[in-house]
């Protein structure tokens, strides 16, 4: 560990994040309470709560199809929902490079308090700090939420089972594009605009619908490193395989453009507005007919299953009908071209 | 419709043709990268029966790049202060003492590029530093770095300037041919270099398709294989869509102005003679290592690295001390690691998927 | 090695075409290629149009297996 520097990998959501997290910060912070799930789920006085906390760095901070205000609240309130909780309160700390527009500020607090709004969460403590000129760019947000949890949801990603389905509520790599075509560092033009949604009322109406709560078993919202880094998350905490249909993975022709131009997996792109489903076959068509009556869920399908070997792995069932493994996340998004 | 139908018969005999290959062994060597990318990607390796047998070949420029031309580009960033742009497949390639994302995280300036051209834009925004392009691949990527050259040289650039390790594929074919039956040779290399280049190699007594990198493509590459095995060294041109037997006289002609033959360090193969493009004497003011004056760089790999037995096809991964232990794809110690490409790392991905093909 | 991607010919000018791949586009240079037109389909690696190519792949296969086994295309059966 002497000579070892943080790197770009170690935030890009893989293995080498993982890493850090279990020799680092799990070592020092080790108590029953921890999670490995997107919120700890906490009693308070016999009243069960879940407790995320989400910091937000992306850059360029207003992108097609949202900005870092919206995305602050979709991020906590997403991985609130999906451990069945109803998001109540949030907590936001700013971070202000000096220098910082005030009209740019007010944009992402006003972006802030609507998303908030859509899904019935209050704001209800915050934090301001300003940095030096380069100590921070432009501006950095993290929010803390807490929700109520759902009496007959429980969710985990040790919860998924051999036999379950594989659902995606939609189209995948759409913020991920939308980000790297803002930044516009490889001269690439293409309609696409990020996910950034929060979920909370597309899940509410689903677990409203569901027949029986305990038959959704894993909801996990794919962030930075994508659906790929999702699953293979999943597999490994609840010790089964998962076997994807190439063809059934939904993605926008001018994502795969993308991809294509920088020989990069889709899979591993960053959604913002797309949670992967775990559930029982018996409750499969219910629950995407749920999805399907949500704006945020209108593309929602089936992408494979659940099987009990080989555990911990991501296996594509491809055009030719061959099985292959999903290359496991490495961490950086690096573009391949030669 | 009809040729939707002619079509789906073609892939269908494509693969039956494959599938029931009965004969005596036959070992094929993809000598392209994203040949084994497509092949990993697509499950090929589940339809072939035992006896054929894939080997994936020298052929993804980050595996054979020497370990001493990233211990160069961290001298640059590093003692020179320069601003290396790179594409993305190089930056996780460990150096002697650590790889360019290494570097960046220790304040060298690293920007990942789509494109050579890419580097001399940057170069132009940025006068004030001094840029340098990590100038790798084969002769499908070379033209790119002449024509970055050509554009600089139009611009009467300064500060821009490119590390060469590019290297050109006729003398890998004579290299490695001992190691396989028939080369499925690179689309795109050929595309450069046309068909004619590796047709004449039939002579030698080498055989070999061009091949596509789509299912159709590779499929139809490999029946055509499996049919013309067996008998006198054969060639065809699987991928006539994209390859002419010419290639590109005007890419042929950017390389011939640009760039000189060297010998060239293939990593793993060693020293093969007149492999390599270096600038061009014409050119020097590009040439990093004239302008830098770099110190030649020892490039100490790990000796237990079996790399270069894995590169010829002489042992597996699974032969090598370091695989899947100290050597994995999020710590690599080889280049056959570092490169999604890689033979060893496309096992460590891959291996469990289809064990039959890898026992 | 050589990612290459096919994408369609938008526009050309002095050297330069805006390629579409799906929906995403990209200025690459087309100073290996004579003759290039809106429309045309190209092979594009590294911000090269490398060829100009058909687009499609499959009826290309048809053709070069016919060419090796045309016993084999002919009868064969549709799955």
């Amino acid at each position: 560990m002497d000579q070892e520097r943080i790197t770009l990998a170690h935030g890009a959501g893989g293995q080498k994040t993982a890493e850090l997290i279990e020799r680092l910060f799990a070592r020092h912070f080790q108590n029953p309470d921890l999670t490995a799930d997107d919120a700890a789920v906490l009693s308070l006085g016999g009243t069960k709560i879940a407790m995320t906390t989400d910091g937000f760095i992306v850059s360029p901070w207003r992108f097609p199809g949202g900005n870092i205000g919206e995305l602050s609240i979709c991020g906590t309130v997403n991985d609130l929902t999906c451990m069945g909780a109803r998001p109540r309160y949030l907590t936001c700390a700013f971070q202000i490079e000096e220098g910082f527009p005030l009209r740019d500020l007010d944009a992402i607090a006003a972006s802030m308090a609507e998303t908030a709004r859509a899904c019935g969460v209050t704001i209800v403590a915050g934090d301001t700090k300003v940095a030096g000129r380069g100590q921070v760019d432009g501006c950095f947000i993290t929010t803390t939420g807490i929700g109520e949890l759902l009496p007959n949801i429980r969710t985990g990603g040790a919860l998924a089972r051999p036999g379950d389905d594989v659902l995606v509520t939609g189209d995948i790599g759409r913020h991920g594009s939308a980000i790297l075509l803002a930044r516009d560092s490889y001269g690439i033009e293409a309609e696409v605009t990020s996910d950034c949604a929060p979920l909370w009322p597309m899940m509410e109406h689903v677990f409203a619908a569901l027949p029986q709560g305990d038959a959704l078993h894993t909801l996990r919202d794919a962030t930075r490193g994508g659906v790929g880094t999702v699953l293979y998350e999943i597999a490994r905490e609840s010790g089964v395989g998962i076997e994807l249909r190439a063809e059934a993975i939904p993605c926008a022709p001018a994502v795969q453009g993308l991809t294509g131009l920088l020989g990069l997996n889709p899979l591993y792109l960053a959604c913002e507005g797309r949670l992967v489903l775990f559930c029982a076959p018996a409750v499969t068509d219910a629950v995407l007919a749920a999805l399907h009556e949500t704006r945020e869920g209108a593309g929602a399908t089936r992408i494979g299953t659940v099987s009990a070997a080989p555990a911990g792995r991501v296996s594509l069932i491809t055009e030719l009908g061959t099985r292959t493994l999903l290359p496991p996340p490495t961490g950086e998004l690096l573009p391949r071209i030669c | 419709m009809e040729q939707k139908t002619d079509t789906r018969r073609a892939l269908a005999a494509a693969r039956e043709i494959v599938c029931t290959y009965r004969g005596p062994r036959l070992r094929i060597m993809e000598v392209c990268g994203t040949h084994t990318h497509e092949i990993f990607r697509l499950g090929v390796r589940a339809l072939l029966p035992e006896t054929i047998e894939l080997i994936s070949g020298p052929g993804c420029p980050v595996c054979v790049t020497p370990v001493s031309f990233i211990d160069e580009a961290c001298y640059l960033a590093r003692e020179c202060g320069v601003t290396l742009c790179t594409f993305g497949d190089l930056v996780r390639v460990p150096g002697s003492s650590g790889s360019l994302a290494d570097a960046r995280s220790r304040g060298a300036r690293v920007q990942v590029v789509y494109t050579p051209l890419d580097a001399v834009t940057y170069a132009t925004d940025h006068p004030e530093e001094d840029v340098v392009f990590l100038s790798v691949g084969f002769e499908t990527t070379t033209p790119a770095s002449a024509l970055a050259m050509k554009r600089a040289s139009a611009q009467s650039l300064k500060n821009f300037s490119l590390l060469t390790a590019n290297k050109t594929m006729d003398a890998a074919y004579l290299a490695m041919h001992e190691s396989c039956d028939a080369y499925l040779y690179p689309g795109h290399v050929c595309a450069i270099t046309g068909a004619r280049v590796p047709r004449a190699l039939t002579a030698r007594g080498i055989s070999g398709v061009v091949a596509g990198f789509t299912a159709s493509e590779l499929l139809t590459a490999l029946a055509v294989i499996v049919k013309s095995a067996g008998h006198a060294p054969f060639f065809a041109n699987c991928y006539p869509r994209v390859v002419t037997e010419d290639g590109s006289p005007a890419a042929q002609a950017l390389l011939h102005t640009y760039f000189t033959p060297v010998d060239a360090e293939w990593r793993g193969l060693g020293v093969l003679p007149q492999s390599g493009l270096a600038v061009a004497p014409a050119y020097a003011q590009f040439d990093a290592r004239v302008r830098y004056r770099i110190p030649p760089q020892e490039g100490r790999s790990n000796p237990a690295c079996r790399c270069g037995d894995i590169l010829r096809g002489a042992c597996t991964p699974a032969d090598c001390p370091l695989y899947g232990k100290t050597c994995t794809p999020e710590h690599p110690v080889g280049a056959c690691m570092v490169s999604r490409e890689g033979t060893c790392a496309a096992w460590y991905q891959y291996r469990g998927a289809a064990p039959a093909s890898f026992s | 090695m050589c990612v290459g991607i096919p994408a369609k010919v938008v526009s050309v000018k002095d050297g330069t075409a805006l390629v579409d791949a799906s929906g995403a586009r990209r200025e690459v240079s087309a100073e290996l290629l004579s003759s290039l037109d809106p429309g045309d389909y190209v092979m594009v690696h590294a911000g090269l149009a490398i060829a100009k190519i058909t687009a499609d792949d499959e009826a290309e296969a048809a053709s070069v297996l016919s060419s090796i086994a045309p016993a084999e295309v002919n009868n064969g059966t549709e799955d």
